[in-house]
């Protein structure tokens, strides 16, 4: 093959080489383009207080820091005098929490109580009466048509709820889940169905509940106690 | 032979959709948003709008995507849907993604200038559905345009030609650019992964003059 016909050759070639590059550039256009999407939802909730803390029956005491609704629990309560001194039947505190969720929720509660006294007639976990009250499901965007079953016998203060013991004479919380006692390792307290339909956070409605503690005045061993307790609300 | 496909070929191709730029996404929780920041290639773009439950605190996701047209002759923009809808009412549904299109401008000098027709975006999509988002009766987010007014290949733009030449091959400056907004605003959704798929196809439009 001489020169001249490699020549020829390469120009043969070259033009339609440029031609098929050239179409593959044109076909690099699109009619269609795409846009792909995922977005995640995971189960949330979140318990805050539900407003201001009542406290009745007592004598001396108050409410040392109040309850905040919407805004994070952080209530300490002094319950005053809890001896024989303070006449009422009970001293009583009622702490509103609120729940929100978008999934089936458990509340749980963790309590520990501790007395200065060196005897078995200072004040125990089990002299500490508590009960959660009415569930309420009202607002818009609250899913009302959820249920929720309360582990706990309500008020403590209720008389089906304790009585005095007739052996001891001591009054006692004898209802089911009625006393700090039965939530000295973390118990369930309230459980239910998704609280809160698809609104945004926002929307400041969610389930309301009183948390109801509740001491009936004794003749206890003289000394100070302290209670602390821990909500916890998950979606199991 | 060869010579006369390759004309037939790019004669053909009066259309042309591609990437924008570079999309963005504000207010998301564990998102993203990736694509090609360059106008010179295809529509790709993937979203992950992220955490949607309370537990995100921003007031809303929003993701914008430009998209570049080209084009000979008029044309027009669809949208089409595939997937999303949970069974769940509670769950994230396509009303509960706003979509809206907006501010289309030229993309430099090859861009075709046109004095007697308009560019249209369709209500309701002309809008940003991170401005138009309010809450329902119900307390749900609700946008002037979500996901759920695309039925099929739902028109969302149309106009006049958009490039000056006939030159098949993309250039950055031969077009014109519009806004995909998207938004979503975390709520109380059922607990849940969720995914669609939007194509958009541009098209011979309304016959309008330049």
């Amino acid at each position: 093959m001489n020169t001249r016909t490699t020549r020829v050759i390469s120009r043969t070639l070259l033009f339609p080489t440029l031609l098929l590059a050239f179409a593959a550039t044109a076909f690099a256009q699109q009619t269609t383009g795409t846009i792909n999407m995922s977005a995640t939802v995971s189960k949330f909730v979140e318990i805050n207080s539900g407003g201001a803390i009542t406290l009745t029956g007592n004598s001396g005491g108050g409410i040392t820091t109040d309850g905040t609704a919407n805004t994070p629990l952080t209530a300490q309560i002094n319950l005053g005098e809890l001896g024989p001194s303070n006449t009422n039947s009970f001293v009583k505190a009622s702490v509103p929490l609120k729940l929100r969720s978008n999934a089936n929720y458990v509340l749980s509660m963790i309590a520990t109580v501790a007395s200065t006294g060196s005897t078995s007639d200072k004040i125990v976990d089990t002299d500490v009466g508590f009960g959660l009250g009415s569930v309420t499901r009202a607002g818009t965007g609250v899913n009302t048509g959820g249920a929720d079953t309360n582990a706990t016998s309500g008020d403590p203060t209720l008389a089906g709820n304790g009585s005095v013991n007739g052996t001891s004479g001591r009054y006692e919380y004898t209802a089911t889940n009625s006393n700090l006692g039965a939530f000295s390792s973390s118990t369930t307290a309230l459980s239910g169905v998704r609280i809160l339909n698809a609104v945004p956070r926002s929307n400041t409605n969610g389930l309301t509940v009183p948390a109801i503690f509740s001491v009936k005045p004794q003749f206890y061993e003289d000394g100070s106690t302290t209670v602390a307790v821990t909500f916890t609300v998950s979606a199991p | 032979m060869l010579m006369v496909c390759a004309v037939n070929t790019i004669s053909a191709q009066t259309f042309d959709i591609s990437s924008g730029g570079q999309p963005t996404i504000t207010g998301a929780l564990g998102g993203s948003v990736t694509g090609s920041a360059s106008v010179l290639n295809n529509l790709v773009v993937t979203i992950n709008f992220g955490e949607v439950s309370p537990a995100n605190t921003n007031s809303i996701v929003k993701v914008v995507v430009p998209i570049a047209i080209r084009s000979t002759q008029p044309y027009q923009v669809s949208a089409s849907l595939a997937g999303l809808g949970s069974a769940n009412p509670q769950g994230l549904q396509p009303s509960d993604i706003g979509f809206g299109a907006a501010n289309i401008r030229a993309m430099g000098n090859q861009s075709q200038v046109c004095t007697q027709s308009n560019h249209i975006f369709y209500p309701p999509f002309n809008n940003d559905p991170a401005s138009t988002a309010t809450i329902a009766a119900s307390g749900r987010v609700t946008y002037q345009s979500s996901l759920s007014n695309i039925a099929g290949a739902t028109v969302i733009l149309s106009g006049p030609r958009l490039q000056k030449s006939s030159n098949p091959v993309r250039q950055a400056n031969d077009g014109y650019i519009f806004d995909a907004i998207f938004a979503i605003t975390p709520q109380f959704f059922a607990a849940g992964t969720s995914s669609a798929t939007l194509t958009f196809t541009i098209s011979a439009g309304p016959s309008v003059p330049c």
